[in-house]
């Protein structure tokens, strides 16, 4: 799919009829983590949540490069 | 050796490890080891919540037409919500302050605990309203005994620290004879250990078991029944994620030696232990379920689709702290919860509230030019 850098990928997953588990939406929580198998994302401000390499928050992550992702 | 209360040694505080350094004396925020508990701190300050303010007047009435087995799952869950929040309002205070050595995580930990204490409170708020006669409900806390079971359980690894502290806080290290308890070693390993896996327990409560609790709070409001109830769950929910976070990020720093490079041996030699705590609640959260449901289910919800979803969120949390996941079960059998969960919209004030019992009479606040286009002036 074709996602934006506009808004976090969560929001774009959520439109595209891609059920997320969630609850906080802004970092902290980790209920939207996901594993990251390839590519690049950022965070506009760094998640209160820990975020161990090779997962990502989907709720604040702003998608930088073509990226490969899968559920936990 | 002995705990002070003002540590009258110089040291750098930035060099000490979160636990079992220098006890701390200046509370200073300027700087911090681990800046993480001063953002944790800051979030916790700003959802500052107060029970009173949600409005549980339709909920009495609610509660009072709940069917026998509805109102057994309701006042079980809020029991050991009790409980739960009883331990965790003191736990922290009582295990970690004695032995923590960063200002910052010393603060977060009097933060947090305070926050469970709100809980506490607003379960008060809540048995007040839905009973005449509150007493029995918190006295059965004590004496029931599938409470009692899961009372041993999370109070467990707190009580083998605390002792184990006490001791090394008088006594310092080494071997020991107690008239009570005859030889007893204390040594700086196991006591980093039992804190090691205090943490932990401490990362399932918050991470599992009040989660099946909550579950069925808001099963009763997607009925729209109970829902001054799920709007203070829904703030207790929100606090629970940062506590989660909290003690996380506690397991992770410990685990990756960057703090105390002995803490990242000790958390490695634990690993199977501390998944063993999360299966064993696992366990025990199921057994809860059917316990919960033996004289019935409800709507939307059943022992079975809660176990199923405690070992979904079993399965996550253990990922979260890189243990590997244990249970089959790969998705959430209950995707509504999340739309519950969520804390962005969290408002407290009844009249901003989007509770369907408050929607009567509600004005829309939207206009647009169309909108006046059926007036002749």
């Amino acid at each position: 799919m074709l996602v934006s850098e506009k808004e976090p990928l969560l929001p774009q997953l959520e439109r595209a009829g891609v059920l997320v588990d969630y609850q906080c939406r802004e970092g902290y929580c980790s209920s939207c983590i996901l594993k990251l198998l390839r590519g690049h994302v950022i965070y506009p401000t760094e998640p209160l949540a820990w975020v161990q390499s090779g997962y990502m928050l989907a709720c604040c992550a702003i998608v930088k490069s073509d990226i490969e992702i899968s559920f936990l | 050796m002995s705990y002070s209360t003002f540590n009258r040694k110089h040291f750098d505080s930035m060099k000490e490890p979160m636990f079992f350094g220098e006890n701390v004396n200046v509370a200073r925020y300027d700087q911090q080891k681990h800046p993480i508990f001063e953002k944790l701190i800051e979030k916790q300050l700003s959802f500052f919540w107060r029970p009173e303010e949600v409005d549980l007047s339709s909920d009495r009435k609610d509660f009072q037409n709940l069917e026998p087995h509805e109102q057994h799952i309701f006042l079980s869950n809020l029991k050991y919500q009790t409980l739960l929040d009883s331990v965790q309002g003191r736990s922290p205070n009582v295990a970690l302050l004695p032995i923590v050595s960063l200002p910052e995580l010393e603060t977060w930990i009097e933060t947090w605990a305070f926050s469970e204490t709100i809980h506490s409170r607003s379960y008060t708020h809540i048995i007040r309203n839905i009973v005449n006669d509150p007493t029995a409900i918190f006295d059965d806390i004590t004496v029931n005994e599938e409470i009692t079971r899961r009372a041993d359980s999370v109070s467990k690894y707190y009580d083998q620290l605390i002792e184990m502290v006490n001791l090394y806080n008088t006594l310092g290290v080494g071997t020991h004879t107690i008239s009570t308890r005859g030889e007893v070693v204390i040594n700086l390993r196991e006591l980093k250990k039992a804190l090691y896996l205090t943490i932990a327990s401490v990362n399932v409560l918050e991470a599992i078991r009040f989660y099946v609790s909550f579950a069925c709070s808001f099963a009763f409001a997607e009925r729209t029944l109970m829902e001054g109830n799920a709007k203070i769950i829904k703030l207790i929910a929100r606090d629970e994620a940062l506590h989660l976070t909290g003690t996380q990020h506690m397991l992770n720093i410990m685990a990756s030696g960057r703090d105390d490079p002995e803490m990242a041996l000790i958390a490695e030699e634990c690993k199977s232990e501390v998944a063993e705590i999360f299966i064993d609640a696992a366990q025990q959260e199921k057994e809860w379920s059917r316990y919960l449901f033996k004289d019935g289910s409800m709507i939307g919800l059943n022992a079975e689709i809660l176990s199923q979803y405690v070992e979904y969120i079993t399965n996550m949390r253990m990922q979260a702290i890189g243990l590997e996941a244990h249970f089959d079960t790969k998705s959430n059998p209950i995707p509504w919860i999340n739309a519950w969960l969520v804390s962005d919209n969290v408002q407290v004030a009844p009249q901003e509230a989007e509770i369907s019992s408050y929607l009567v009479g509600q004005i829309d606040n939207d206009l647009g030019d169309s909108d006046f286009d059926d007036f002749d002036l």
